[in-house]
């Protein structure tokens, strides 16, 4: 009896041992590469995401286009924040990340985003230089933070834009995220752009973007929520998003951001492809794919691939 | 790391730190307070469960089993099922599913040693109060539970502490407490703030385990004092096979 004891216990420690060491499931089923010959010649690039679908799907989009330009592409997706994802890339443990204009400035470099994308993004590639660092053409398409109140609650207070919500805020309980007075697309830029004092009305705290704060809206738990306007629970709960018409919200068009040396080694198709991806993803783009995943519960390969096929690349 | 623990010596020394709606005080209080009501809820729950279940001597498989299951439900997961449930009532957001979810937690320690309590208290005591005329509440009242306090007060102080260490989910939906900081902190990417809050939940919890630690000593009845057993973990269930019997 003792030695069936010990080997079920070794057989146990070595399934533990050996499932620690598996690979992950980084790799995808791959688009098949493109000639030959060229994929010798071309760098090896490591995809990275942060943590949360809309920047895993666009990556994954870029992973998935260049393998079809003929680069070999492994993934990282979802590894976390800002705090995570920057010094991976800074150090080389992924080549490639998308990134918004706005929050990249903002929250890594302390600079200050405004709306016009030209300026923001000229004063992001001049931090990024420093870091060894590369920003392509933005996309059209932009995910900021908004706010969004139930269908019911605009009709019934007429409102379309912020300065309309701005008119009724004390009426009405806030939804918005913990760090909220400290943020500036939030607290400060509230009161600053559209006179919104956030520390004297009625408040509850929530993470925003999250589908526990949509969820809390939709149960009128609470009347206005801080959402991401690309958030695929607008369109599943039917809720407004007002419009931003005094323009609190910084540039955040998304920038595929890439490491100089492998720029350097991969020459333009890089560029070419990475940009002809994104002059496609457009806000309503970013929005239907997140809508797919999240509603639908697509993986992100399977809506990459279909984004990518339905856009002909 | 010398100089990380300077800057969060200079955020305690912040008087910012300790003002407004985000400041150690304000949440500090709300920290208390659902940490509070959690655990009375937890005893006013689990405490009567167990004196039964002790005193009749059946249901030790219950036991067992609730204590697994105790240990093994996250209390996130269980947190944010309430807060699905509550929502359609208007009590998703704010403290009620923590506290939920942080009475689930601090129960089963709380049956499980009143329940150990009991059993372990010397049969023939039990024989001869019967045998004085006690009736069954009059035995648990002034024998069994007597005995058995120390043990008893042990499980309040295992629940009190993990409830402390635990009420801080509450942030994430809309129930303040310490854990607001620690969530501030990471979304904004404050690491002095983040540990700095830790700190504080960790100096609450040890206070908790010190305060319950002499109030079970106090309230331990002078002749039980110089027993060699002195219960300072929650008690095991399965020990004492013997005292199965009423």
């Amino acid at each position: 009896m003792r030695t069936n004891r010990t080997f079920v216990l070794g057989a146990a420690l070595l399934a533990l041992v050996v499932s620690a060491c598996s690979p992950g499931e980084d790799e995808s089923p791959g688009a098949s590469a493109g000639g030959g010959s060229q994929a010798a010649d071309l760098p090896t690039l490591t995809v990275g995401s942060a943590g949360f679908w809309e920047s895993a799907v666009v990556a994954e989009i870029y992973a998935q286009a260049l393998e079809g330009a003929g680069f070999t592409v492994e993934r990282q997706l979802e590894q976390g924040a800002r705090d995570v994802t920057h010094p991976a890339l800074v150090d080389g443990q992924i080549d490639l990340m998308p990134e918004y204009i706005g929050g990249y400035l903002a929250v890594t470099y302390g600079g200050e985003p405004t709306p016009d994308i030209e300026e923001s993004l000229a004063a992001l590639r001049e931090e990024l230089e420093a870091d060894g660092l590369v920003a392509f053409e933005p996309t059209p398409g932009t995910d900021a933070d908004g706010f969004a109140v139930r269908q019911e609650t605009a009709d019934e207070l007429d409102l379309t834009t912020m300065s309309d919500l701005a008119e009724v805020a004390d009426q009405l309980t806030w939804g918005v995220a913990q760090e909220c007075a400290e943020n500036p697309n939030c607290g400060p830029g509230l009161e600053s752009v559209y006179g919104i004092d956030i520390a004297s009305l009625d408040v509850e705290t929530l993470g925003a973007c999250s589908t526990a704060i949509a969820e809390a809206l939709n149960a009128s738990n609470i009347d206005v929520a801080q959402v991401c306007t690309t958030q695929p629970e607008i369109a599943g709960f039917n809720l407004v998003l007002l419009e931003d018409d005094q323009g609190l919200a910084p540039a955040q068009n998304i920038v595929p951001v890439v490491r100089q040396e492998i720029v350097d080694e991969a020459g333009d198709l890089l560029e070419s492809t990475l940009n002809d991806v994104s002059a496609l993803l457009t806000t309503e783009e970013l929005t239907n794919l997140g809508a797919a995943i999240i509603l639908n519960g697509e993986s992100y390969q399977d809506a990459a691939s279909q984004w990518l096929a339905d856009n002909g690349l | 790391m010398i100089e990380f623990l300077g800057e969060v010596a200079a955020w305690f020394a912040d008087p910012a730190t300790w003002s407004g709606r985000d400041g150690i005080p304000v949440r500090l209080w709300e920290h208390l307070w659902i940490s509070g009501v959690s655990l009375t809820a937890a005893i006013g729950v689990g405490l009567p469960l167990g004196l039964a279940i002790g005193h009749t001597g059946k249901g030790a498989r219950a036991v067992v089993a609730i204590a697994n299951i105790g240990r093994a439900v996250p209390s996130l997961g269980l947190m944010g099922l309430a807060f699905i449930v509550l929502l359609p009532l208007g009590l998703g957001v704010g403290p009620l599913p923590t506290i939920i979810a942080l009475t689930a937690l601090g129960i089963p320690p709380i049956v499980v040693n009143a329940y150990v309590g009991l059993r372990e208290v010397d049969r023939d005591l039990v024989e001869a109060a019967r045998g004085m005329g006690m009736r069954a509440g009059e035995i648990l009242r002034r024998v069994e539970i007597p005995i058995a306090l120390p043990v008893i007060l042990a499980g309040v102080r295992t629940s009190a502490v993990q409830i402390v260490a635990t009420a801080t989910l509450a942030a994430a939906i809309g129930g303040g407490t310490l854990g607001q900081l620690i969530y501030i902190g990471f979304n904004v990417g404050d690491q002095v703030r983040i540990f700095g809050a830790a700190l504080v939940v960790a100096a609450l919890s040890i206070a908790t385990e010190i305060g319950f630690a002499t109030l079970q000593r106090a309230a331990t009845s002078p002749g039980l004092r110089d027993r060699a057993y002195v219960p300072t973990e929650p008690a095991q269930v399965g020990r004492g096979g013997a005292d199965s019997s009423p």
